[in-house]
Formats: C-alpha cells, sequence, structure tokens
C-alpha cells in the first residue's frame, strides 16, 4: 500500500452571511461582513456589543441544529450515504449549548452528550469525540480526523466545529474587555479588541492514497498543536507556540509554495502582535497573511473550520483574500504582509494558524492535487 | 482609613485567592503587581470587578486599574474619594 | 509505548505507581491537602478551578515520583487529557456570576477556566511543556484500557511528540470526581 492522505471530499459552512461554502465565499469576496452592533438590552448585558449573529430562527438546542443543519448540507454533496460503522463524527466546540445553562440539566450541557445525539441524528453508530482545544478547537479537530484516518479506525471523518453565540459567552469576553466597540480592525494600529460570531462549518475527510487525488482536490497536508507555556489568557509574547506549529506543519515545505497565512488575526492588540512575531520566526514574513475576524468575528470552535473552508475557496478561485477592517496602519513590530484588498495567486497551498485560550495553538498546511 | 485600609486587604485576599497571604503580609506602600504578590493581568481585571460590586465605581479601561491599583494606598485614597456604596 | 507512571485520584484516595499515596483529607480538601504534603509552591492553584485542581495535582504528584529533571522547556512531551464533564461545574459558578439586574458581576477569573483545555494548559505552564496539548471531550463508555490506547495513538503520530502524560479528569463535584493519568513514553 502507497502513502495515504486525509482528503476533503465535501464541505459546507453555515454563517449570518450565507448557507454554503461558495455563498459565503462570494460574500467575504465581495467585503460583506456579518457584524453588527447589538444593544446590551438584547442579552441583558452591561455594555453594547458588536457580533455576527445567524438572524434566521433556529430551534433550540442551537448549537445542536446548526451543526447538524452544515453537516446534512455537506452529506448532500456526495454520491451516497457514508457507511455509519465507518465513519467518525469530530465536533469542534467551545462552548456547546451553554445558552441554556440556566434551565437545561446536565445531560443535556455536557458536550459528549451534545456530540452523542448529533451522531444518533446522522445514524451514525461509531462513537463521536468532541475536541474542546478554545479556539484552536477547528484546526486541532482537523489535525485529529487526519489521525484518525491514518490509524485506520475509520474512512470517513466529519469535521463539525461550532459555535453559537450567547449571554454567557460575550459577558465573559466583556469581563476580560477584550472586545472592540467598533467593527475589530485586525493589525491596525488602532485595533482595540474582537468581535465575537457564530458559525457552523463542516469538511468531511476521507483517507485516500496520495496517488489516488485529482488535481482539484484538498488534503490536509500536515497539522501540529504547540502550547505556549506562558499564561492561561494571554498569548506568549514571543509567539512561541505558533512559532512551534508553523515550523512543524513548514518542515518539508518552502515559503514559496503558499499562497497566503490565513492567522488568528483576532484584532486584540496582543494576538495580532503575537502572531506578527512568530510568522517573522518562522521566516513566514515574505508570504502574503490574512485574518477573516472582520468579516464574521471570532467564531470560537467554529473559527478553524470555517477559516480552513474560506481559505479552499479562495485558492481555487486563485485569490489572496482582503483583511477586512485592516485600515492601511500596520500595527504590529514584524513587517507581516497583509492588505486591505483582495490579490490574487497562483500557488495551491496554504497554512491555516489558530491560537486561543490555555495556551494552545495550532496549525494545518493544505495542499491541492495530488502533486505537492 | 485605616479601617477601608485593611478591609481592602480583606477583600483582595479573598476575591484574588491568595490563601497563603495574611492581610499583614500586604505593604500599604509596595505595589500589588509584580513581584510580591504575584498578581497577573487576569487578577487585575477580577479587581476592577471588585470595585465595582463592593464600591460602586466602575473603570471602563483596565489601564486605569494600573494606576489605581499601585498600592494599597493607592487603593484606598480612590475608593475614598470615588465610592458610591 | 512504555508506562512509565500511573496515578488515580478520587475523592476517598490517592494510588501512585499501585502505591495509596496517603491523604488525610476526602473530597475537594484531599486535592488541597495533597498540595501542601508534596510540597508543590505554586500559590496560583489556589486560584485554579477544580477540574485544573484535580489535574495539576494528579500530573503534579506522577511527576514527583518520576526520575527526570524538571521545569526544563521541552516540546517532546504532550498532555493530552479527555474528560465526560468537562468544565459544566464551572459554567455553573460562572453563570451564578451573571444573574440579571443587582448580581450581574461577570467574574474573568471564573470565566477563564469555562474551557476545558484550560487544566491542559495548567499544566504545560507548570512544566514549561511545548509541545502538544489537547483536551477531548466524551461520553463515559469506554474502558480505561482503550482510552489510554487510543488518545496515545493519536498523540504519537506526532513526530516532536516522544512522551505524554496521557488519561482522563473529571470533575462532577466534591463528592464524584476522577483522574487517572498515565506517563507514558512512546
Amino acid at each position: 500500500m502507497g502513502k495515504r492522505v486525509a482528503k476533503v471530499i465535501a464541505h459546507h459552512a453555515f454563517t449570518p452571511l450565507a448557507d454554503g461554502s461558495h455563498e459565503n465565499y462570494l460574500r467575504v469576496k465581495a467585503g460583506q461582513t456579518a457584524v453588527q452592533r447589538h444593544a446590551a438590552e438584547e442579552w441583558d448585558l452591561g455594555e453594547d456589543f458588536m457580533a455576527g449573529i445567524i438572524a434566521t430562527p433556529i430551534a433550540s438546542p442551537r448549537a445542536t441544529n446548526m451543526a447538524l443543519h452544515s453537516i446534512r448540507q455537506a452529506l448532500s454533496q456526495l454520491s451516497g450515504p457514508l457507511p455509519p460503522a465507518d465513519t467518525l463524527l469530530v465536533v469542534s466546540t467551545t462552548k456547546g449549548n451553554v445558552d441554556k445553562i440556566d434551565d437545561a440539566a446536565d445531560d443535556e450541557l455536557r458536550l459528549g452528550a451534545m456530540a452523542d445525539d448529533m451522531a444518533r441524528q446522522l445514524g451514525l453508530t461509531q462513537q463521536p469525540l468532541v475536541v474542546s482545544n478554545a479556539c484552536t478547537s477547528g484546526v486541532c479537530a482537523q489535525i485529529v480526523a487526519q489521525r484518525l484516518l491514518m490509524t485506520g479506525r475509520c474512512h470517513y471523518v466529519i469535521v463539525c466545529g461550532v459555535e453559537a453565540q450567547s449571554r454567557f459567552i460575550v459577558s465573559g469576553f466583556q469581563s476580560f474587555h477584550a472586545l472592540s466597540p467598533e467593527h475589530c480592525r485586525p493589525f491596525s494600529s488602532n485595533r482595540v479588541g474582537l468581535n465575537v460570531g457564530e458559525a457552523a462549518a463542516t469538511i468531511i475527510y476521507k483517507v485516500s492514497e496520495a496517488t489516488d487525488v485529482a488535481a482539484d482536490e484538498w488534503v490536509l497536508h500536515a497539522g501540529a498543536i504547540r502550547n505556549d507555556a506562558n499564561h492561561i489568557s494571554g498569548p506568549s509574547r514571543i509567539g512561541e507556540g505558533s512559532f512551534r506549529a508553523l515550523r512543524a506543519v513548514m518542515h518539508d515545505a518552502t515559503p514559496d509554495e503558499l499562497a497566503f497565512v490565513s492567522v488568528h488575526g483576532t484584532a486584540t492588540p496582543y494576538n495580532d502582535e503575537m502572531e506578527s512575531i512568530a510568522i517573522d520566526r518562522a521566516g513566514l514574513i515574505g508570504v502574503p497573511v490574512g485574518s477573516l475576524k472582520g468579516y464574521y468575528g471570532h467564531t470560537m470552535g467554529a473559527a478553524g473550520v470555517l477559516e480552513t473552508i474560506l481559505s479552499m475557496e479562495a485558492v481555487d478561485d486563485g485569490t489572496v483574500l482582503a483583511t477586512l477592517g485592516y485600515d492601511g496602519q500596520l500595527g504590529v513590530s514584524h513587517p507581516v504582509s497583509i492588505a486591505a484588498e483582495n490579490r490574487t495567486t497562483d500557488k495551491r497551498s496554504f497554512v491555516k494558524l489558530i491560537s486561543g485560550f490555555g495556551g494552545c495553538n495550532a496549525a494545518i498546511r493544505m495542499t491541492k492535487g495530488g502533486a505537492l | 482609613m485605616e479601617e477601608l485600609i485593611q478591609q481592602l486587604k480583606e477583600q483582595i485576599i479573598e476575591v484574588l485567592n491568595l490563601e497563603d497571604v495574611t492581610p499583614a503580609d500586604i505593604d500599604n506602600d509596595a505595589p500589588l503587581f509584580g513581584e510580591g504578590l504575584g498578581l497577573d493581568s487576569i487578577d487585575a481585571l477580577e479587581l476592577i470587578v471588585m470595585m465595582e460590586k463592593e464600591y460602586g465605581i466602575k473603570l471602563k479601561n483596565p489601564a486605569e486599574g494600573k494606576e489605581i491599583f499601585k498600592s494599597i494606598n493607592v487603593m484606598a485614597q480612590y475608593v475614598n474619594e470615588h465610592r458610591t456604596k | 509505548m512504555t508506562h512509565l507512571g500511573k496515578i488515580v485520584i478520587t475523592p476517598r484516595g490517592v494510588e501512585l505507581n499501585s502505591q495509596v499515596y496517603p491523604t488525610s483529607q476526602i473530597g475537594d480538601a484531599l486535592l488541597t491537602a495533597c498540595y501542601r504534603s508534596c510540597h508543590a509552591d505554586y500559590p496560583k492553584f489556589f486560584k485554579m478551578d477544580p477540574l485544573c485542581r484535580l489535574g495539576f495535582i494528579a500530573s503534579e504528584l506522577l511527576l514527583q515520583s518520576q526520575d527526570e529533571e524538571r521545569f526544563i522547556p521541552r516540546e517532546d512531551r504532550a498532555v493530552v487529557l479527555a474528560s465526560c464533564n468537562g468544565c459544566l461545574h464551572t459554567d455553573r459558578h460562572y453563570a451564578s456570576t451573571i444573574h440579571a439586574g443587582d448580581n450581574y458581576f461577570p467574574s474573568p477569573a471564573v470565566f477563564v477556566y469555562t474551557l476545558p483545555n484550560i487544566v491542559t494548559g495548567e499544566i504545560a505552564i507548570r512544566n514549561k511543556y511545548l509541545g502538544e496539548s489537547s483536551m477531548y471531550i466524551v461520553e463515559d463508555g469506554l474502558t480505561e484500557e482503550e482510552l489510554v490506547q487510543r488518545l496515545a495513538e493519536l498523540t504519537f503520530q506526532d513526530p516532536v511528540t516522544t512522551s505524554a502524560i496521557i488519561g482522563w479528569v473529571d470533575y462532577h463535584d466534591g463528592d464524584h470526581y476522577n483522574a487517572i493519568l498515565y506517563l507514558i513514553q512512546k
């Protein structure tokens, strides 16, 4: 048997902007944002907040149903049903259905119970797994998917990242003074904080012979998870974990292969600065860099999956997406190549970088076509 | 003022879970952050909550905290001037 | 794969490398008693939520039982844990700080612990582990052997990872918690 790889066979994104990966990509390419101002009274909070919230009604439990919708839409792209006993569901979320905390029992709130419920509704028989590594979860879940496929534990993995916004989460970020009172401005000198958002995003991976990857198919080529070993809520000031994750995924690649690095880019002062240092330390300072947070806000458990999907769509379209909210005044110490306008590319590979509370950082390198 | 200082020390020990620290261990003029009590950025945010909860003082910007939490004496002075409860 | 050490902690006692580790307390007080008796000298312990205290004490006792130099930055050791309840106990604690009306004082120090992976971060910070840290949430169901086998299988696919703290940390309340941690060499 030859070298095996984890190949993308379907994906779907459900966000406030659109229902569908390509539909979302077109909105993003056109510079639209899901982030809007919400009054404090809407959720009985101390202050107004900026967030990307899905306006169409979703039945409770919201996170479960957002995720199921996205997974079913992804499954519908396949020519037939996946074999239930040979398909594993990996859910990426930080807070699941926590919006119900005041009136739900533990059985409804545990993230594992949420995943079991989803698997049951999808008719899957293998026990699902939840990856809960804070805001890196969506990238970590894809790394886990690749590893599950390489061990031969199953032939298909459905990765679903989901986050429903709630009073619980927004009040917490407000207590951290981490939120921007306006649209977030990633990497800009006057950035003051992040916006939050919600989304469900699904990527279905299949184990495949490396020789059986078509020119237009995506492969998760490398992935790594690294800790800063520094602080539970603040990133390493020298981008230690992000640098090490980048170094690991670039060990058999050169920077000129990359169309871009899709960074975390939350627009908090520390995050963006740290990422500029990590990118420089990893020798990637010349590679185009972009953050998608201006379009959706920070979608937490969904972010890693959603931003991977949009990055695949962008490369498919020969585009490096603009960083919405970047005002042209670079506000980080290392000169990363970031732009307020869409650019073109002919490269067939990108890196998705992400970091989160608990000091965790994760990166994946995705490549298109079997040749790389 | 002495009473307020003692009360602030007890409240800080309680909200920041400084298990092995007694009020007598906290020097009125020593910096609260940096060396000494080993407080960090989350502690600073928690002190901002404490100021609002106990004294009705709302700090909009964490940067203000830097000045106010310089030492127990500075903090007590500020609370004394700005408290609404 | 070699098992270098194993610890089991329940509210009723501690078993370290198949030996009873002496404790005078039970429940939540057991974790504090262990903190005192192992002389970790790490005041941040008292700021941690119960899940982190449990994971911290389990990893601390496990690592103290090993003949290896500690606190040297290293990328080759992972911290990979699984849990059923995750941080649900702390979620409920945080929810109690955001009651509507006059009792709305969201606590950042509690909120930060409403992420299940913080315990892996606390262990990484304490020990200067720059390698992988991961938290998986699953419902009860796998046997201990199955769980450890599967976590190890996932973890050691990272070529840099040569050893790992792998296992289970679960906290429901002071009378219902357990930790089963292994130190495993690839």
